[in-house]
């Protein structure tokens, strides 16, 4: 009957593997490509070759006469199904009608133009090479700046100056503050745009039960139960009736954090042709139709007084929407705002967003969504702070964070930090490069001519996304945990990983709580039909709000337990933990296993409780978690070839208590990974056409194993209220902290040359060039 | 992107200017070339298949000659598409007299040099994967156009020229 | 990312290959790794495809004591993976060179599958073999059912993907010089970030003798349309001491009169420029391993 092994060891703060890795690594997970359904067809899109043309007309009869050819649709036939939804509100938003095949025109590479089913895959290939699409090619415009000129082309006719909304925010007195202040300091910065390249494309099956009535989609998504909300609502069935299933995800980023026109466009086809049908994104469409992330032009100044004491900061920000708004594309730069005075005391900050529309597949969140480009703004203008004020841009730094004493700190942007030590992990990583004498290197090294730099970022990120009221769709997360009768753990997660690994680090929860063994946990998650509902995994949230919805259930079901054990053991002062419960008095003790046999059995019950061991918590978290930290990257440019090598690349993050510092640390590395593709190598790149011209992997330079630095991490813990469980989130950390400290190593390399900013990607090029000329772009 | 450079043919200029206004000759000498039509004045419609490596794209597009003014310039609009993508190539081609270096010809030193400037638009596929070699094959497509004129322009000569 | 259809043979000998190709319209697959992208792309669409990869015969790597060089030559079947050529005892102790150059060829997986037939048929401006081949005077030997010949490799390689060779033609083989010892030897690449193709890449071959430079082989790869040889480079340093200086003033040379190509990762005055101080090292590199 007790089958449960008790346990004594505490497992959090272990660095345990992850559960999921052996179906992971031996091949034998289950993605959406590996569904395979009696009677399945497959569909494949034609989608536009131009960035903005006209459909003149389309002819579909030669596909439909191929043998093997079931249907094809095109806009005209989708009439009913609803648009594509953005979940992002802002004042005077313009939000153009996004259906899910283009009707008379297109809007950028990519666009879904109509659907081919067929009876495999090839055949439904070949099918949308014979339609015939007559397209007029009009003008189109990929740089958001050129698309604010007047007379630039209008994506969108009715909208001719192309801007899709316009967004102010202010705190303190900005003005006063420029105006009093002692050195002005202004640059323009750019994120550019980045293509999320997760390993796994999308790919959608759709399996539509008519009997029934009830459809089942299986995507690969970060948001399950959204997904199933918003696709039910676009095909106009019952949600009840609808259920999403997750397989395996390959790699989301945020890009799998949205709702598609494939989504819907496969439900559509489903319920039409009465067959499962599947779809699965090519890489070429993954370039051209997932959302990019990032395309910031940014315009800072920064006010300051000769000391160094910082005072106010403005921003006007151009963000490349896209041609239409996805999920939360027009939230995005929003958060790059609040984000905007990263740790630093100013009181005075003021932003302008303009929303611009292009020829372009829309950006979205991107790992970091909206904080990366913010902090990459404001870390290089303390750099440039630094040279003007001829500082240390460590010195500088430490001067204007707010003191220990301060939290939790309300930022000029309306944001309340819950906790923090800034100067805590900016001292660790000094420490770890041994600051002083590493500037002592770098000068001898310049003095022998080479090009060595040290830079350094701090970041704060708001992560734990987020208190319902300031989310698009609710902001809590939800666990259930089960104790079945065999005393076996079921836990149950709104959140949807896909790589974080919190089936390990959920089960680590769970087996302290219960004192039960992590082997005897299952974590499940991704099936609507199986989990409660949820919000899913994007924003740092999963461990930090699902987390404690986790640990709340738990305590519920605990307390249930020692219900069951007073009960059992015939006493009111009873113990449970390790296990089992125990009696104080007589030392007797009782397993859960057994009090989860007797509770199911339910011979007798304790008073007012009802039988079986089941708790579920919805848990809306009081505030967003703010983890900070600081990076210091070491470099060096060869003057020869403009070719940068890092030779030392140090992060130090405080996301308060760590479950798991393998999990942690390879959290860090992803997102240094990432960081590092955008700093040095990656740009996704539209000519004047609206072409993207980096469609592929072969131009599309993304950062390999192999050239990647070693990344020496360290961690500072600064206890936070924010939560129970005293976690923050560590999924964007990496990416957050790292270009920044990337950039301002290679301008420091290179500032005796005049060279104030560089533009990313750092590409070899760029820096020949810059050393070359002495320093003149 | 931007396409420039010149290629020296050992024809006098009347003759290349000719030669390039010719839809035979066009025909013949643009790679790939499978039909050319003449559809107006200074138009033409054309069916293009071409093949480089394993590559191959069938096209089909027109021709556009304007702002003639021989023999010295005219300005090429070339436009295009297939299954792979779609092409615009527009420039501006001088002809200057020049003197031959290399090459035999039965003028002796006399020749012409073609100089051209422009523009080429490239988009679908061949747009988004084929950057790394779209400058090395549109001059590749460039050169043995030339090549092939200078070849058709000897044999016309000689035509000519033998009785 | 799905092909069109098309005709698959996998003859098991040479013959039999050469008869499917004579039959026209067919293309030749030996590692795939430009054709398969191409076909997936929907770029290439060839009715039939015929696979070579059964044919024990072009895998062969051995030495000729008498064959096309004086000093004998080692001789590379077409269907020799990159890193057989980078891992062969063989090729690693009689041309060196050529498996450094095989070496930094794109990545693992590429040099496990890619062949040297293959790169050296699909005459990609940019691959990385062209530049050693170059600097090497390589040959490619030729067969079609009804016979062979033999071409030196600047022959071969006639333009940006185009080549010598005929429609009924394989390349049954490369052949390079076993290399004359004391030879000293280097391959220096510019890798583009993303697919690793060479924006530049130089490969050269010295010797030395009496404290004076005897002998410059120098290819060039990724500047031009085709790989060359920068002869003037070779004439420029044969006969110094081989110093620094001389060096830069030989390698000063090496982009000189090409028409250079730009593409999105590299202008090409950039390239022009990296081609010089790749020459640099290569040479420098190559002349501290001659002796």
């Amino acid at each position: 009957m007790a089958t449960t092994i008790t346990k004594t060891e505490t497992l959090v703060g272990k660095r345990i593997r992850r559960k999921e890795d052996p179906r992971l690594i031996t091949g034998t997970a289950t993605y959406v490509d590996d569904i395979q359904m009696p009677g399945m067809h497959h569909a494949c899109i034609l989608r536009s070759p131009h960035g903005a043309a006209r459909i003149r007309s389309i002819n579909i009869k030669p596909a439909i006469n191929q043998a093997g050819v079931v249907a094809v649709f095109i806009g005209k036939d989708i009439e009913a199904v609803g648009p594509v939804p953005c979940g992002a509100s802002l004042p005077g938003l313009r939000v153009p009608a996004h259906s899910i095949l283009a009707k008379d025109r297109v809007y950028y590479v990519g666009h879904p133009v109509a659907v081919a089913v067929a009876t495999d895959r090839y055949i439904a290939r070949d099918a949308i090479d014979l339609i015939e699409v007559d397209y007029e090619p009009l003008q189109a415009v990929s740089d958001p700046e050129k698309a604010l000129e007047p007379g630039a082309p209008a994506v969108h006719p009715e909208w001719p100056d192309n801007t899709a909304f316009t967004f102010h925010q202010e705190g303190g007195e900005p003005e006063k503050a420029f105006k009093e202040a002692e050195v002005v300091v202004k640059q323009r910065i750019t994120s550019q745009r980045l293509v999320p390249t997760s390993i796994e494309t999308r790919g959608v099956v759709a399996d539509y039960r008519s009997a029934e009535k009830n459809l089942t989609l299986y995507s690969s998504t970060q948001i399950p139960h959204l997904l199933r909300t918003l696709v039910a609502q676009m095909l106009g069935l019952a949600e009840n009736r609808m259920r999403v299933i997750t397989p395996e995800v390959g790699g989301g980023f945020g890009s799998k954090l949205n709702v598609y026109a494939e989504e819907a466009l496969m439900g559509f086809v489903a319920m039409k042709i009465g067959k499962p049908v599947k779809w699965i994104e090519s890489r070429r469409e993954n370039f051209l139709c997932t959302i990019h992330g990032r395309g910031h032009v940014d315009y800072y100044e920064i006010a300051a007084r000769r000391d160094g004491t910082v005072l106010g900061l403005r921003l006007k920000l151009i963000q490349d929407l896209g041609a239409y708004h996805q999920l939360l594309t027009p939230a995005i730069p929003t958060l790059s705002v609040l984000m905007m005075p990263g740790l630093y005391k100013f009181r005075n900050v003021i932003a302008d967003i303009v929303g611009v529309f292009t020829n372009c597949v829309p950006t979205d969140a991107y790992r970091g969504a909206g904080r990366p480009e913010a902090t990459h703004g404001i870390e290089r203008m303390m750099d440039l702070l630094a040279l003007e004020l001829k500082m240390d841009p460590a010195e500088l730094r430490l001067k204007n964070f707010p003191g220990k004493g301060e939290f939790p700190y309300l930022t000029a942007t309306g944001l309340s930090y819950d906790s923090g030590d800034y100067a805590a992990p900016l001292k660790k990583a000094l420490d770890m490069v041994d600051y002083h004498k590493l500037r002592n290197a770098q000068r001898d090294a310049k003095a022998k001519g080479r090009l060595m730099g040290i830079g350094i970022s701090t970041y704060g990120e708001i992560c734990a996304f987020g208190p319902s009221p300031a989310t698009p769709a609710g902001g809590w997360e939800s666990a259930t945990v089960k104790i079945e009768p065999s005393g076996k753990v079921t836990v149950l997660t709104g959140t949807s990983p896909h790589g974080q690994g919190e089936e390990t680090t959920f089960a680590q929860i769970a087996a302290d709580e219960l004192g039960v063994s992590m082997d005897d946990i299952i974590v499940l998650h991704g099936d609507t039909s199986i989990v409660q509902y949820g919000i899913g995994t994007f924003g740092s949230r999963s461990t930090a709000v699902g987390g404690p919805a986790l640990y709340y259930a738990l305590q519920d079901l605990k307390a249930k337990i020692k219900k069951f054990g007073e009960m059992l053991l015939e006493s009111d002062d009873v113990t449970c933990s390790g296990g089992q419960c125990i009696c104080n008095k007589t030392g007797k003790t009782i397993e859960f296993a057994q009090i989860a046999a007797a509770s199911y059995r339910a011979m007798k019950l304790p008073p007012n409780t009802e039988p079986g061991l089941m708790a579920t918590h919805f848990w809306e978290p009081p505030n967003f978690a703010f983890p900070f930290g600081a990076h210091i990257v070491v470099s060096e440019v060869d003057r020869d070839t403009g070719q940068v090598e890092i030779q030392r690349y140090v992060a130090v993050d405080d996301c308060v208590n760590i479950i798991n510092p393998l999990l942690v640390d390879g959290q860090i590395h992803g997102g240094v990974a990432q960081g590092l593709g955008q700093a040095l190598c990656e740009q996704a790149v539209y000519d004047e056409n609206a072409q993207l011209i980096t469609g592929e992997l072969m131009d599309y330079a993304l950062p390999k194993a192999s050239t990647m630095p070693y990344i020496e991490t360290g961690h500072t813990i600064t206890p936070s209220p924010v939560n129970p469980l005293g976690v923050k989130g560590v999924g964007e950390a990496g990416t957050i902290g790292c270009s920044p400290a990337v950039v301002n190593s290679v301008v420091d390399a290179l500032s005796h040359l005049g060279v104030r900013h560089i533009d990313m990607p750092l590409t070899s090029e760029k820096l020949w060039k810059l050393v070359r000329q002495g320093g003149q772009a | 992107m931007k396409v420039g450079g010149s290629y020296t043919l050992p024809l006098l200029r009347q003759r290349a200017h000719e030669l390039l206004q010719d839809p035979a000759i066009l025909a013949r000498c643009m790679p790939g070339c499978e039909d050319l039509k003449k559809i107006g004045p200074d138009e033409y419609e054309m069916q293009m298949k071409v093949v480089v490596s394993a590559v191959q794209g069938l096209f089909a597009g027109k021709v556009r000659i304007t702002d003639q003014k021989p023999p010295e310039s005219f300005r090429l609009i070339v436009e295009g598409s297939g299954k792979v993508g779609f092409m615009k190539g527009d420039g501006l081609l001088t002809l200057v007299p020049a003197t031959v270096t290399t090459g035999v010809s039965i003028l002796g030193s006399e020749g012409t040099e073609v100089r051209y400037e422009g523009d080429v638009q490239v988009g679908g596929t061949l747009a988004g994967v084929g950057q790394r070699l779209l400058d090395s094959t549109a001059k590749m497509i460039i050169r043995k156009f030339f090549e092939k004129l200078a070849e058709a322009g000897a044999e016309t000569e000689q035509a000519a020229i033998v009785p | 990312m799905i092909p069109q259809n098309f005709e698959y043979s996998a003859p098991t000998s040479l013959k039999e290959a050469l008869a499917l190709i004579a039959k026209g319209d067919a293309k030749v697959l030996a590692g795939g790794m430009s054709l398969i992208p191409l076909m997936k792309l929907r770029l290439a669409a060839p009715e039939h495809v015929v696979d070579l990869s059964r044919i024990a015969d072009l895998k062969s790597v051995h030495e000729d004591g008498k064959g096309e060089f004086p000093g004998g030559a080692l001789h590379l079947g077409a269907l020799a993976t990159h890193f057989e050529i980078e891992s062969s005892a063989l090729v690693r102790s009689k041309c060196p060179l050529l498996a450094e150059v095989a070496s930094n060829i794109g990545d693992v997986q590429v040099r496990n599958v890619g062949t040297i037939g293959g790169s050296t048929a699909h005459a990609d401006p940019a691959a990385d073999y062209p530049a050693g081949l170059m600097a090497l005077e390589a040959k490619v030997h030729l067969t079609t059912a009804k016979g062979e010949r033999t071409l030196p490799i600047d022959q071969f390689i006639v333009d940006a993907l185009s080549t010598a060779l005929k429609p009924n033609e394989l390349v049954r083989e490369i052949i390079v010089p076993v290399e004359t010892r004391g030879t000293g030897f280097s391959y220096q690449k510019l890798a583009q970030p993303a697919s690793g193709f060479a924006v530049v890449g130089v490969a050269a071959r010295v010797r030395k003798s009496a404290g004076k430079v005897t002998f410059v082989r120098v290819g060039v790869t990724g500047l031009a349309g085709k790989a060359f040889r920068a002869t003037r480079v070779e004439k420029l340093l044969e006969g110094t001491s081989g110093s620094a200086a001389d060096i830069q003033k030989a390698a000063a040379q090496a982009a000189e009169g090409v028409d250079a190509n730009t593409d999105l990762h590299a202008s090409a005055d950039y390239r022009r420029q990296m081609t010089k101080v790749f020459t640099a090292r290569a040479l420098t590199q190559a002349l501290s391993r001659a002796d």
